[in-house]
């Protein structure tokens, strides 16, 4: 029914030219940067690794316009599944990949520690990205796209993070005695201040006495590959997703396709004819999926070959070993995840500005002992962000989908207040819709889900303010509707 | 203190509200009864839009909906179907996009589309 047509008056093929000639600079850019890098010492490979899959990562959001803000918020507002139907198949698919990864032995992934705070990290998340209109790698992918709305959410989300990690003050004592006490046990040095600090009690007093485990070593299942494979990708990923899946078809879409069959009454075959067109719908979504599955198992099979080669367990060793121990942690580490992460790199990326405006950000657990405070140009992960910024611009430039868009008064307060929200959440449940969801249900980790579902409530809420602001606004501005 | 308004206003051309009559490829002559402006608008501004706009036309009327959003754009055809619209046409120009929908599903005018 829908036709598509291409009214191209204003569009020459000067046009069409130049577009691609400025995705292929980007390509070029990149490149030169890389043979820069390792002219200088070759060991930068390890960062490199971080940018080329961050460009890939970049392309293949933008092609499935891959956005949780987006599956979550259009299923509330106005009831359409589209994105939440691509994102559980991409679940599905990265999980298969990821399986694949842990056989051969190169996994680098950690389970999250699992407690309340992933509910309420996420749920905070969660009211966050409905006002922004971009969950943490949907913001990246967008600023790729010209949009400087989202480029206000990324940077509003690093500083938000830097100042979460590092703040002290009265709200200290909102933290529970319990955790004073247990942070003071932990015998950290003094450098750390662990008892000062509301992030540091949570950190040392809370959630270092929480254990992280995935589905086959909560349930004790032996070690055998076959049953942990069995119930950390089946159990803990592939059933879920598809009973996601039937209650998505169930409850948005089962409707629409009675009405178009014409028919009273669905036979299984119609059922399941009708979950397969609601699944192949979601295709480019889909297909950005499968392609993040595989090229986020590559990343930690490239990663861990390479720690392996070089005989180091954080890019931070190697940093020290070509010379630069600046902002290293007192551990001599640096965040270095080894598969996709988004947030912890952005706040990084704070935490460095406030540091050089003489704001003390390493006396914190979370910079000074564990993520380190790198200079940005040494900064691997904080590449990968950079790298999906480019690969998304490279893609939206060659299907002339780049434009640049300023940000409003309204859209500019959403971006900061709403990034904000995403940096606590983020913080408090220990990372975004990629760390603390999508890479932990994929490898086992049952955490992800509670964060799935703290996100979905605090997208429903905020979906609710969100209506009603626009009712007013609306209503305010006159003319019955625009 | 203008460069901060000239920064932070809407900086896109925007498009006349009134109704019109249109000649839309492979549909013929139509009278667009409301135009939906989502230039420079981000996710959900303008599904929601749109859904407001969809309540109040009467069965039948076809809206034009103008986004710079590709996203938005390619989620249309579903918000259609939820929304009980045929979506009949997206046309893609240069810096924007073009959608029509008529409130209501399959009809005669729908018919001539191929």
């Amino acid at each position: 029914m829908n036709a598509n047509v291409e009214a191209l008056s204003g569009v020459g093929w000067m046009d069409q030219f130049r577009h691609r000639l400025y995705s292929a600079a980007i390509l070029l850019a990149v490149t030169l940067g890389s043979v820069w890098a390792l002219a200088i010492d070759v060991r930068f490979i390890y960062l490199l690794v971080y940018v080329w899959f961050g460009v890939i990562y970049g392309v293949l959001l933008q092609y499935g316009r891959f956005c949780m803000a987006a599956a979550v918020r259009d299923l509330f507002a106005v009831k359409v599944p589209r994105m939440a139907v691509g994102m559980m198949i991409a679940v599905g698919l990265y999980a298969l990949v990821a399986a694949v990864v842990t056989l051969t032995g190169f996994s680098t992934f950690h389970p999250q520690p699992l407690g309340w705070h992933v509910l309420i990290g996420g749920a905070i998340f969660g009211f966050g990205f409905v006002f922004t209109g971009g969950c943490a790698s949907g913001s990246l992918y967008k600023t790729g796209e010209g949009n400087l709305n989202s480029a206000l959410v990324v940077f509003s989300i690093a500083f938000s993070q830097a100042l979460v990690v590092s703040a002290s003050g009265w709200f200290d004592g909102l933290a529970p005695a319990a955790w004073a006490q247990s942070a003071a046990a932990k015998g950290m040095p003094e450098s750390l201040s662990v008892t000062r600090g509301w992030f540091d009690l949570f950190t040392a007093g809370y959630i270092w006495d929480l254990k992280g485990q995935t589905l086959a070593e909560l349930l004790a299942v032996g070690d055998s590959p076959v049953t942990t494979i069995f119930v950390n990708t089946f159990v803990n990923a592939i059933l879920p997703v598809l009973g996601i899946l039937v209650a998505l078809y169930a409850f948005y879409y089962r409707k629409g396709f009675l009405r178009k069959s014409g028919k009273a009454h669905l036979g299984w075959s119609d059922e399941l004819a009708g979950m397969w067109a609601m699944c192949t719908s979601s295709k480019n979504t889909a297909l950005a999926g499968v392609g993040l599955g595989i090229f986020a198992g590559l990343h930690m099979w490239v990663t861990g070959a390479l720690r392996e080669h070089y005989e180091i367990f954080n890019f931070g060793e190697l940093l020290a070993a070509m010379g630069y121990t600046d902002g290293l942690s007192i551990q001599n580490t640096v965040f270095d995840p080894g598969y996709w992460y988004i947030t912890t790199q952005e706040a990084q990326w704070g935490g460095w500005v406030l540091e050089k405006l003489g704001v003390n950000m390493m006396d914190n657990v979370f910079f000074g002992l564990d993520n380190g405070l790198p200079n940005p140009l040494l900064n691997a992960p904080g590449f990968m962000s950079i790298g999906i910024i480019l690969g998304a611009a490279m893609l939206a430039l060659a299907r002339r989908e780049f434009k640049w868009k300023f940000p409003t008064w309204e859209s500019a307060f959403f971006a900061i207040a709403g990034g904000i929200l995403m940096g606590i959440g983020a913080r408090i449940a220990m990372g975004c819709n990629i760390g603390a969801f999508f890479a932990t249900v994929t490898n086992g980790d049952p955490s992800g889900w509670i964060f799935l579902a703290g996100m979905v409530g605090g997208g429903y809420v905020s979906v609710r303010v969100f209506t009603k602001w626009m009712d007013w606004k609306v209503a305010r501005e006159g003319g019955g509707l625009l | 203190m203008e460069w901060l308004k000239r920064l932070f206003g809407n900086h896109e051309e925007h498009e006349p509200l009134l109704s019109r009559q249109e000649d839309l490829p492979g549909i013929g002559e139509v009278r667009i009864a409301y135009v939906v402006d989502c230039m420079g608008a981000m996710c959900p501004r303008p599904q929601l839009l749109t859904k407001k706009v969809v309540e109040q036309i009467a069965e039948g009327e076809i809206i034009e909906i103008v986004s710079d959003n590709p996203a938005a754009v390619e989620a249309f055809p579903w918000l259609a179907e939820t929304l009980a619209c045929t979506c009949l046409l997206t046309v893609r120009e240069r810096d924007r996009w073009r959608i029509y929908l008529r409130k209501g599903l399959g009809s005669e005018a729908a018919g001539n589309n191929g």
